[in-house]
């Protein structure tokens, strides 16, 4: 039995929209009240996904080129573990006031940058051996008050060359796992090893599309707005490895359907085939997404002061990974098609 | 699918649950059996099941305490690296052991044995540097004399090493001496140790005969035998340096050795006794300026082996106790919270379907934490998160599930026949959905910096404990509470008709 002749687009418009706002409590019992005609053909929804896709490229590009542009001539804010360098988070007891703790640090000649937070001070120094460090903890308290260290990092140049080393060799072997992935599951798709092609340089646009999203924003967070959650980390890396491979099934997931309904309904051109199935998959992949986005949220809002950055850099590439599985891998597909048909 | 639906699965399911729930809750089935009281510290926790201890292996950063890594430099020639590191590391667990860490871990590491990792829990970082790097080697010198020296215990003369180390001692204890009045360390030498002591001490004497208490000529400083810890030959070469030696000369500074870096001078003096008579049988007694602490410190130092190799802090993270407890906590809230935003969100939108997800959810949960007790998994903050992102990630088989089950349903299907084509049609992209995720885990977890490898750990372990969940239980659950009549509704279902049987 045909998957396609069976759903009727009333019903499953009712899903996309109810499924489209992120609401906690969507409704779908308003779709099932009304007693659906078996729908003899497969129409093309009215949320034509293909026919707006401009718009949809255009908030895209809209967030990605201020990224660009902020990586390209302001690059990025580095935490301890990159940059190397000695960290400590501490609280005072009198809560003195963020100038007087600059001041403060100032005064003492050694290059020590101040960052606050919800509770005390993260104080960052070049790196500082433990004879240093005694002396930096005995001025401080003898300034500020009593204090209390929650954490202290030291970063040598030697571990943070590793940890960059490292991180950038898993970004490349990831690439290339997935890009042997995408190999594989398009390897075979009607139309030969050109459509193969475009199947796999879709969602390899994509892909590159969350990344810049991603990064960008937070070149953005980091330089322009000076947050201390804009730093860019090995957990920062982390993300993006984590983001790229959630996306990337997103993709593979409404690629999947586009190839099932060419075979099935030939009659369809492919723009509709495309929008069909971007229309069937929606819901699955929104939901999908929606929840580790709750969970997401939930460590962003309660979790600790060291683990936000990576929520909020899995949050964020989570929702554009949907977002460009959706709205941009298959319009671009069909772009690409237009501009060298197939068949 | 018949496979998933038979019996002995559904045994092997229970199974599992039962045991995560003992693993699980092996704290409480411990007490319960011990008749301790249910909350609070008991003592023989964690429980050991005749040697297997279960309970959740916190990393530093929830624990609280210090992580080093070490770099070993001045290997020992002639000798394999392998062997040296292992020896090194020996060394630092006898010193660390001092410290009373639970479970201290101290690991080789390197691409070359050049290098050893420590993570100590409940100790800062001050502490544990000076511990593991401070107390090296007791060195014995005598004076050679020396014009140019201006400065240090002897001046005129500079000191010469004479071959005693502290690997020449085989026991040292710190006592009260005999007048009652100071402390003092008494030193047990090794045969050969014994030996050399005795020559030397012999070479003291003869250098100026008589009592050095009542004859001034006796005293001179040939007679003297300095004691120093971890005094070098490049130390000597730089006695004629006033100010060099001055330094050196000060009372042994434990902190300022341990975070020495190339251009730090620390003061490495310990004591410069005159010898009054020769000694032999191997005992002798370093007295100074001790007090218990200190005493019982050098020979705790002496007794724990001198480090067959110089070690540099690479790097050095200290955790705060409270600042780990406030992050288990924030954690805990944060995976709670989680897991309830995902039942409530299932249940409401899938109904029946969605409460069994929510079971399967649970049983999940409940089966990776167990995994993570029995393995055991070191769980850090970054692995919390790595579990939690799972929690949210493992409802996507479910969901995969649930759509093609509501599609089945339109198509006409009875219920049955839909959950089994549902989990038959949903299962590639489930397997892909999960691959895409496994992958950038494996690698993240053999070639991501340490930090990340928590997180990838977890999050591996819980996409692989998801997809059994969601293929097997979620499955089982949906196949035996939809045989029920009652609950063929379509509003308990979320489809908006069910075909008649």
């Amino acid at each position: 039995m045909s998957e396609l002749s069976d759903v009727s687009s009333e019903e499953q418009q009712a899903d996309i929209v109810a499924d489209g706002e992120p609401e906690p409590e969507p409704e779908p019992a308003a779709a099932q009240k009304t007693a659906p005609p078996p729908a003899a053909e497969p129409r093309v929804r009215r949320l034509n996904i293909i026919g707006l896709r401009n718009v949809f490229f255009a908030i895209s590009l809209l967030i990605i080129i201020p990224g660009i542009v902020s990586m390209a001539t302001k690059h990025f804010a580095l935490g301890i573990d990159f940059a190397g360098g000695t960290e400590l988070t501490v609280t005072f007891a009198d809560q003195p006031s963020l100038q007087r703790v600059e001041g403060v640090v100032d005064a003492e000649g050694l290059n020590g940058q101040v960052i606050q937070t919800k509770d005390g001070y993260i104080l960052r120094y070049p790196v500082l051996n433990q004879a240093e460090l005694t002396n930096v903890e005995g001025y401080l308290t003898s300034n500020l008050g009593e204090m209390s260290v929650q954490q202290q990092l030291s970063v040598g140049g030697t571990i943070a060359g590793e940890t960059i080393f490292y991180s950038l060799l898993a970004v490349v072997l990831a690439s290339v796992a997935i890009l042997l992935l995408l190999a594989i599951r398009f390897r075979n798709v009607p139309g030969g090893w050109r459509a193969g092609f475009q199947f796999g340089g879709s969602a390899l646009a994509a892909l590159l599309h969350d990344v810049f999203i991603l990064t960008g924003i937070f070149s953005i967070l980091g330089k322009v707005f000076d947050l201390h959650i804009g730093e860019i980390d090995a957990f920062f890396v982390t993300a993006v490895l984590t983001v790229v491979g959630f996306s990337v099934h997103d993709t593979i997931v409404v690629f999947d359907r586009i190839r099932e309904n060419l075979r099935v309904s030939q009659r369809l051109s492919f723009e509709q085939v495309v929008n069909l199935s971007i229309m069937q998959t929606a819901a699955r992949s929104i939901i999908t997404s929606f929840t580790v986005v709750l969970v997401l949220a939930a460590i962003f809002i309660s979790g600790g002061e060291t683990i936000k950055g990576l929520a909020l850099a899995l949050l964020i590439g989570i929702i554009s990974g949907t977002y460009s599985s959706i709205f941009n891998a298959a319009p671009l597909l069909v772009v690409w098609r237009r501009l060298q048909p197939i068949r | 699918m018949q496979l998933v639906l038979s019996w002995p699965i559904r045994l092997l399911v229970v199974g599992i649950l039962v045991f995560s729930l003992f693993v699980d809750g092996a704290g409480y089935v411990y007490r319960i059996a011990n008749h301790y009281p249910l909350t609070g510290n008991v003592p023989g926790l964690p429980p050991n099941f005749g040697g297997w201890q279960l309970f959740f292996h916190r990393g530093l950063d929830l624990a609280g305490g210090t992580h080093i890594d070490y770099q070993l430099t001045n290997f020992p020639a002639g000798q394999s690296r392998a062997d040296v590191q292992q020896k090194t590391i020996q060394v630092i667990n006898r010193r660390v052991n001092t410290l009373n860490v639970s479970e201290p871990e101290i690991r080789g590491a390197g691409s070359n044995y050049d290098r050893i990792t420590v993570d100590l829990a409940g100790v800062n970082a001050d502490q544990a540097q000076k511990t593991i790097g401070a107390v090296s080697k007791l060195v014995y010198t005598s004076w050679v004399p020396d014009d140019k020296v201006t400065n240090g215990p002897e001046p005129g003369f500079k000191p010469k090493l004479t071959g005693l180390t502290g690997d020449s001692i085989q026991s040292a204890t710190a006592t009260i001496n005999s007048d009652g009045t100071s402390w003092v360390v008494n030193i047990q030498f090794t045969q050969a140790g014994g030996n050399l002591f005795d020559q030397l001490t012999r070479a003291n004497v003869a250098a100026c005969p008589g009592d050095p208490a009542s004859v001034a000529t006796a005293n001179c400083a040939q007679r003297h035998l300095a004691i120093w810890l971890d005094l070098t030959q490049k130390d000597i070469d730089n006695w004629e340096n006033a100010d060099y030696v001055g330094k050196v000369s000060g009372p042994y500074d434990p902190g300022c050795l341990a975070a020495q870096t190339a251009n730090t001078v620390c003061g490495k003096f310990l004591t410069d006794p005159v010898t009054i008579e020769e000694i032999s049988g191997g005992n002798a007694q370093i007295s100074g300026s001790f007090t218990q602490q200190s005493a019982s410190d050098l020979a705790t130092g002496i007794n724990a082996g001198s480090l067959p190799v110089d070690l540099v802090a690479l790097d050095v993270t200290q955790v705060s106790a409270t600042l780990g407890a406030e992050s288990v906590k924030l954690s805990l809230a944060a995976g709670l919270l989680g897991l309830a935003i995902v039942v409530l969100f299932m249940i409401i939108y899938y109904r029946v379907p969605g409460l069994l997800a929510s079971l399967a959810l649970l049983f999940y949960a409940g089966a990776v934490l167990a995994v993570f007790k029995v393995v055991p998994v070191t769980l850090t903050l970054a692995g919390i998160t790595g579990f939690i992102l799972s929690v949210g990630m493992a409802v996507d088989a479910n969901v995969l599930i649930f759509e093609r089950f509501k599609e089945e349903v339109r198509a006409g299907r009875t219920i049955t026949a839909a959950v089994d084509a549902a989990v038959r049609r949903a299962w590639p992209a489930i397997r892909d959905s999960n691959t895409s995720t496994l992958i950038t885990c494996v690698i993240l977890g053999f070639v991501g910096p340490s930090a990340v490898k928590g997180f990838a750990i977890t999050l591996g372990i819980g996409v692989v404990a998801s997809l059994i969940s969601s293929i097997i239980v979620t499955h089982n659950l949906l196949a035996i509470v939809l045989t029920a009549g009652g609950l063929r509704r379509p509003g308990l279902l979320g489809v908006d008709r069910v075909r008649a049987v």
